[in-house]
C-alpha cells in the first residue's frame, strides 16, 4: 500500500459522490479506467449508521426540526444542511439565496426526496416553443436512452402518465408503483372530475429486489422515513449503489476529507489534476490525472472554475457565462383540513416513502393559446397520512375534549407541494465575493437571486388550483389565501434543485460545456452536475442529472479509447 | 426540499413555521366567550433568567444512539405543575394515560433546556406561564396554582382557551397554546399517544404495498358519493 492513496496513479479525478459523481465512477470504472474520487464530506456508510426503525420519540426534541439539523435529527444530512461550519456563502443585498450542501460521502442522495420524473421534448427546446431562454444543444430523444437505462440502473417505480411533455418509460423501464391510499384516492377522484390529472409518481424506491453480487438492493419494505437513509438499499443512494460497485472493479480510489480547491492546468490550457485540501488538517495536496470530472452540485463546481484559471475570470469562462443562469424551483405549499376524512378508519397508510401519486402539469395547450399569464408548467407533490394533526386544526381545547379531536383529526389533512420551472434571468446569478473566504482560505460564493413575474403568475395560478380542489372537497383551507403570491413562495435555493450556473450549448461563444459536459475552453475537463443544465423544468432534476452524467462518462471513456488523452 | 412521506418530521417542520394566530374552531371559541372573566388579571413576569450556555447535538450526531446532550432546567416544583397541567391538558381515560402519568412532562423539561431558537422563545413563554399562573392563583385565591381543586383550576384552563384573548390575557393565552402544542407533540409521538390515535403502521411489511383496507375503502366510497365524486376508489 503507497502512503497516501491519492498517490494512486489515475486515469480521471472525480470530484463530488453524490448523484452525478457516483454514475461516473460506476460508468468510468466499468469502462476500465481508474478513477479518484475526491470527497469533500466524512467517510459515511449507511449500513452502519443510519437509524432506520427508531420512533421519533428516540431522537431530541421527538426528532424536530433544529439549525444543527434542519430536517429533523434522524436525517441522513452529515455536517451540513443550510449552513456548513467555517464554510460560509454570502447573498447580494435583499436576495436571501439559500444552499443546502452536506459534507458526507453519496452526497445528498442520502436524504433525498425520490421524485424522478422524465423530462420531456419542450423541456429542453423551451427557447424554441415560446421564445424565452435558450434551446439545449440536445433533445429528448438523445437523453431518452439513458433516461431508460438510468432508470432500471437505480431502481424507479411508477406508471405510465400519458400526457403531453410528460414521456412514457418502455415497458421494461420500471417497477410497479404502490397502491394509492386513501387521501390520494380522493384528491384522484377531486382532481379528475375537474379535468386535472392525477397519475402514478416516478419515484426511485424498489418495489421488486434488485440482485447484484456485490450491492443488493431489496425491495422497500413500507415502513420507514426514507430521508434517514435505507439500510436495504430500496431507495437510491450512492453510497448503497454505485460507489460500493464502482469499488469492486478495484479501479476506483475513495479519498474523504478531501476538499477540492481549484483545478490546475498546464500552459497548453489542459487540466493536470486538481488541488485539495485535507478537511482534517488542512494540508494541501495536489493530484494529477489524465481527466477531471466536476460533480460537486451546481454550486460548487461552478465555483471550484471560478476559484481556478486567471485570477478574476475563472476557467473555462471565455464565454462570461460562467455562474450566470441559475435557477431552483419555485416552491408553495398549501393544505386543507377535510371533514370528510375525519375519523375514518385506520389501516396501515405507510406504504413507500413519499407520495405515491402526483399531480403532473396538464395545461400545456391552454397554455399554447395564450390563456395563461405564466409561461413553463409546475407540478404537485401530494402529502396527508394517519400522524399527528398540527396545531391548526385542532381546537382549543383542553381535556377528554383535546384527546377526542387529535384522535378525530388524524390523517385528515391535505397538502399539496407546488414544484415549478423558473426562468433564468439576469439578475440570478453567482459568482465569487471578493471578501470572504471560508477556513480553508477558499474564497466562497455570493449568490444574487429573483423570482420574475413569470413564477409569481405561475405560484398564483397554482394556488388557485389547490385551493380549488381543496374546496371541491368540502376542506377548510389552512393556508391565508390573502397573502400576495411573492410572500407564499419558498426563497430561492429552498427547493434544492439548484441549476444552470455552467450552462450547455451548441455554441462556445455563448456556453460554458457541449453537450456531453466537456468545457468548450478545457479539453479534458468534465462538468457533470446540474451546473451544465441550459434550463430548469418543474420536473426534479436528478433524473436528467445522473442520465447526463452517464452520457457524459461514456463519451469520455470513448475518448480516452480512441487515444484522445494519451 | 420536496417533502416526502409526511410524518411527525414533517408535521413539525410545518408546525415550526406556522404561527399560533390561524386557529379557527367555532365550537371551543363559542365555549371560550363564555368563560368567566376574572376580575383581576395578574401581570406577566418578567423575562425568566437565561438559560446557562450550553451546546446543542451538533451537525454530526451519532444517530444510532441518540442523546439528549444538554442538562434538564425545571425546577422540581416547576416540573410538578408541568406533570399536573400535562394531566389536565391531555388526561388519563379509558384508551391511554395522562400526559403527566406518561413523562411527558420530561420531554416539555427538555424541549425548554435546548439551546437552540425555537426553544429558548418557548422557554420564555412556558416558564412565564408557569409563574403566572401561580400569581394568578394568588390574586384570586389565595394560593399556588398546584393547590387549588381541580374545578378552579379548570376553570383557569378554559379562560386560556378564549378565541380572542384581550389585553393582559394575551401572553397566558399565548402560553397555553404553547404548552398544548408541545404535549400532543410529546404525547402522541410515544408509542401510548400513537396507540391512543389509532395508529397503525411502523411495521416493516414485505411485498407489494397492500393499500387500504376494505373498512377504509368503504369509508372513501361513502364519502365520493357524498361530495359526488362518483364511486371510483382505485
Ligand atoms: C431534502 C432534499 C430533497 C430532494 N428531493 C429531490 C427529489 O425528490 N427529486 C430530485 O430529483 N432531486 C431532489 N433533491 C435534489 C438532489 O439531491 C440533487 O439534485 C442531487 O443530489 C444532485 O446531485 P449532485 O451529484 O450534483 O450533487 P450532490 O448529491 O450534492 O453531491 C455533491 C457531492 O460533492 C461534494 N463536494 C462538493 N464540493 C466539493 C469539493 N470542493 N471537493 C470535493 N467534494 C465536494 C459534496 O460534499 C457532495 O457529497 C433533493 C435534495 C434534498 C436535499
Ligand atoms: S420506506 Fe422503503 S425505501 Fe424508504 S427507507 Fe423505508 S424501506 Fe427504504
Amino acid at each position: 500500500m503507497s502512503l497516501d492513496p491519492a498517490s494512486a496513479p489515475a486515469d480521471v479525478i472525480i470530484v463530488g459522490s453524490g448523484a452525478a459523481g457516483g454514475i461516473a465512477a460506476y460508468s468510468l470504472t466499468k469502462a476500465g479506467l481508474r478513477c479518484l474520487m475526491l470527497e469533500a464530506g466524512r467517510d459515511y456508510d449507511p449500513q452502519q449508521e443510519v437509524n432506520m426503525l427508531a420512533p421519533e420519540s428516540d431522537a431530541p426534541l421527538r426528532g424536530s426540526a433544529t439549525p444543527d439539523k434542519p430536517f429533523g435529527y434522524f436525517d441522513a444530512t452529515v455536517d451540513g444542511g443550510w449552513e456548513v461550519d467555517g464554510e460560509p456563502y454570502t447573498s447580494t443585498k435583499g436576495s436571501g439565496f439559500r444552499w443546502w450542501r452536506p459534507r458526507m460521502l453519496g452526497g445528498r442522495t442520502n436524504h433525498w426526496g425520490r421524485h424522478v420524473p422524465r423530462w420531456g421534448a419542450y423541456d429542453f427546446k423551451p427557447f424554441s416553443r415560446d421564445g424565452l431562454g435558450v434551446d439545449w444543444p440536445i433533445g429528448y430523444d438523445d437523453v431518452a436512452p439513458f433516461y431508460d437505462r438510468v432508470e432500471k440502473m437505480i431502481g424507479v417505480n411508477g406508471g405510465p402518465i400519458g400526457l403531453e411533455n410528460h414521456p412514457d418509460s418502455p415497458a421494461d423501464c420500471l417497477m410497479p408503483p404502490p397502491a394509492p391510499r386513501v387521501p390520494e384516492l380522493l384528491l384522484k377522484a377531486t382532481a379528475e372530475s375537474m379535468g386535472i390529472p392525477v397519475r402514478a409518481a416516478h419515484t426511485a424506491v424498489l418495489t421488486r429486489d434488485m440482485p447484484d453480487a456485490v450491492a443488493p438492493r431489496s425491495a422497500c419494505f413500507n415502513a420507514t422515513p426514507c430521508t434517514r437513509g435505507c439500510t436495504i438499499g430500496a431507495m437510491f443512494q450512492t453510497t448503497t449503489s454505485f460507489l460500493p460497485m464502482a469499488k469492486a472493479t478495484g479501479r476506483l480510489t475513495v479519498v474523504t476529507d478531501a476538499m477540492v480547491s481549484r483545478v490546475l492546468t498546464n500552459q497548453a490550457g489542459r487540466a493536470t489534476g486538481v488541488e485539495y485540501v485535507d478537511r482534517k488538517t488542512g494540508v494541501r495536496h495536489q493530484v494529477s490525472a489524465r481527466a477531471v470530472v466536476l460533480a460537486g452540485g451546481t454550486g460548487e463546481t461552478t465555483r471550484l472554475l471560478l476559484n481556478s484559471g486567471e485570477a478574476g475570470r475563472g476557467l473555462a469562462n471565455s464565454s462570461g457565462e460562467l455562474g450566470r443562469n441559475l435557477t431552483d424551483s419555485t416552491g408553495a405549499s398549501f393544505s386543507a383540513f377535510i371533514p370528510g376524512l375525519a375519523d375514518r378508519p385506520r389501516y396501515n397508510e405507510d406504504g413507500i416513502g413519499g407520495q405515491h401519486v402526483y399531480i403532473p402539469f396538464w395545461l400545456y395547450e391552454k397554455q399554447k393559446r395564450g390563456e395563461l399569464d405564466f409561461a413553463r408548467g409546475y407540478h404537485f407533490e401530494v402529502w396527508g397520512r394517519f400522524g399527528v394533526p398540527s396545531a391548526n386544526v385542532l381546537p382549543r381545547a383542553w381535556g377528554a375534549d383535546l384527546k377526542k379531536a387529535v384522535r378525530s383529526a388524524s390523517g385528515a389533512t391535505i397538502g399539496l407541494s407546488l414544484r415549478g420551472e423558473m426562468i433564468p434571468n439576469k439578475d440570478t446569478y453567482c459568482e465569487i465575493d471578493p471578501g470572504v473566504r471560508d477556513r480553508f482560505g477558499i474564497p466562497v460564493l455570493r449568490f444574487a437571486f429573483r423570482f420574475s413575474r413569470q413564477e409569481v403568475n405561475q405560484v398564483a395560478h397554482g394556488r388557485r388550483i389547490a385551493h380549488a380542489l381543496f374546496e371541491r372537497m368540502n376542506g377548510r383551507i389552512l393556508d391565508d389565501p390573502s397573502l400576495p403570491p411573492e410572500k407564499i413562495m419558498a426563497a430561492g435555493g429552498e427547493i434544492i434543485h439548484e441549476l444552470g450556473t455552467a450552462r450547455m450549448g451548441a455554441d462556445a461563444r455563448t456556453s460554458v460545456v457541449d453537450s456531453y459536459g466537456r468545457a468548450w475552453d478545457v479539453d479534458n475537463l468534465v462538468l457533470m452536475d446540474g451546473a451544465i443544465f441550459a434550463s430548469g423544468a418543474h420536473k426534479n432534476p436528478t433524473l436528467t442529472i445522473l442520465a447526463l452524467a452517464l452520457r457524459a462518462s461514456e463519451r469520455l471513456a470513448a475518448r480516452f479509447k480512441s487515444g484522445a488523452f494519451a | 426540499m420536496t417533502p416526502s412521506r409526511r410524518t411527525t418530521l414533517q408535521w413539525m417542520i410545518a408546525a415550526a413555521a406556522m404561527p399560533l394566530a390561524r386557529w379557527a374552531s367555532p365550537a371551543s371559541a363559542a365555549e371560550g366567550a363564555n368563560a368567566p372573566p376574572f376580575d383581576t388579571v395578574a401581570d406577566w413576569p418578567g423575562a425568566p433568567p437565561p438559560l446557562v450556555a450550553t451546546k446543542g447535538y451538533g451537525r454530526d450526531p451519532t444517530l444510532m444512539e441518540p442523546k439528549v446532550v444538554w442538562p434538564l432546567t425545571l425546577t422540581r416544583a416547576q416540573r410538578a405543575t408541568v406533570d399536573l397541567l400535562g394531566d389536565m391538558i391531555l388526561p388519563a381515560d379509558d384508551v391511554s394515560p395522562g400526559a403527566g402519568q406518561l413523562g411527558v412532562g420530561a420531554f416539555i423539561d427538555e424541549w425548554i433546556s435546548a439551546p437552540y431558537p425555537t426553544q429558548q422563545g418557548d422557554r420564555a413563554t412556558i416558564l412565564g406561564g408557569l409563574d403566572w399562573l401561580d400569581r394568578q392563583s394568588i390574586a384570586q385565591h389565595g394560593k399556588d396554582f398546584a393547590a387549588l381543586g381541580a374545578p378552579i383550576r379548570g376553570l383557569l384552563l378554559d379562560a386560556l382557551c378564549v378565541a380572542v384573548p384581550s389585553g393582559k390575557l394575551e401572553m397566558p393565552v399565548k402560553f397555553m397554546d404553547r404548552l398544548r402544542h408541545l404535549f400532543v407533540l410529546g404525547f402522541y409521538t410515544l408509542p401510548e399517544g400513537k396507540k391512543d390515535m389509532g395508529h397503525v403502521g411502523d411495521q416493516p411489511t414485505e411485498g407489494p404495498y397492500p393499500g387500504p383496507s376494505v373498512e377504509a375503502r368503504t369509508h372513501l366510497a361513502a364519502l365520493l358519493a357524498e361530495l359526488k365524486l362518483g364511486e371510483r376508489t382505485s
